[in-house]
């Protein structure tokens, strides 16, 4: 199944600028994902940055992190939808293998490895082109049932919430 | 029960060394996870989770409470688990 912007939109409480996944392209319930962020030199975390060669546009490993772990988030709470914040808790066994720069497409695989009772533990790996940039041994989040994430243009969250908006069947 | 040669303890010790970015070394058996180690709520959490996808098995949150070092969570595991 392939998910659309809005339809991310539907599922992860984060917002522009930290809404860091652009589109699904495949998910397969409780299993696996595999998702798009395109990075672009219009991204926040270069706004005063001049003409500087070198590190200084790199993207930030922080929001790499981030974005692969919002792709696990989509995969979850794709998964078992409900009510609750998504918290991020650790990440370990990380390593960078290359950097990330304006116009490159990070596309991020994610598995799910085990999940309980409002926590999910995933694992993945980010792609640019044919490169692994990062691997995720092992990612932790939990949900707090007791902080409504819901922004105000999310429809009520009883029910499957996705029925209606997703675009076809890619898996 | 727990014996140093355990394995089971010996395992528990390591993941929950990893959780509370520890050496395993440093890790005693009755010392206390919050206060001798800084873990906060989500440690704890996390902590349970990666012992329930390690031995399979599980645990309810209500058992948090009762993990307040390693002994403890080694008889709250294996109360679970069916240790012997």
């Amino acid at each position: 199944m392939m998910l659309d912007h809005a339809a991310i939109r539907r599922i992860l409480p984060h917002r522009h600028p930290m809404l860091l996944v652009d589109r699904v392209l495949t998910l397969e319930s409780g299993a696996r994902i595999e998702a798009l962020k395109a990075v672009t030199g219009s991204e926040p975390c270069y706004a005063g940055l001049d003409a500087v060669d070198g590190p200084g546009f790199d993207y930030p490993v922080s929001l790499l992190l981030e974005s692969l772990a919002q792709t696990g988030a989509l995969l979850w709470l794709h998964s078992a939808p409900g009510n609750g914040f998504p918290l991020f808790g650790s990440a370990s066994d990380i390593r960078l293998h290359g950097r990330v720069r304006p116009g490159d497409v990070l596309r991020h695989l994610v598995r799910l490895q085990h999940v309980n009772a409002g926590t999910a533990m995933f694992g993945g790996e980010t792609w640019v082109g044919d490169s692994r940039v990062l691997t995720a041994g092992s990612m932790f989040a939990v949900i707090r049932p007791d902080i409504d994430s819901r922004p105000g243009d999310r429809p009520s969250a009883a029910g499957p919430i996705l029925d209606s908006h997703e675009t076809g069947d890619a898996t | 029960m727990t014996q140093v040669t355990n394995p089971q303890l010996a395992e528990l010790r390591e993941i929950a060394a990893e959780v509370l970015e520890v050496e395993p070394e440093e890790l005693t058996e009755t010392g206390l996870f919050g206060e001798e180690y800084d873990a906060d709520s989500l440690r704890a959490i996390e902590l349970l989770a990666r012992i329930e996808k390690r031995f399979k098995v599980d645990i309810p949150q209500t058992e948090l409470p009762n993990m307040i070092h390693l002994r403890a969570t080694y008889d709250v595991v294996a109360k679970y688990a069916g240790w012997s």
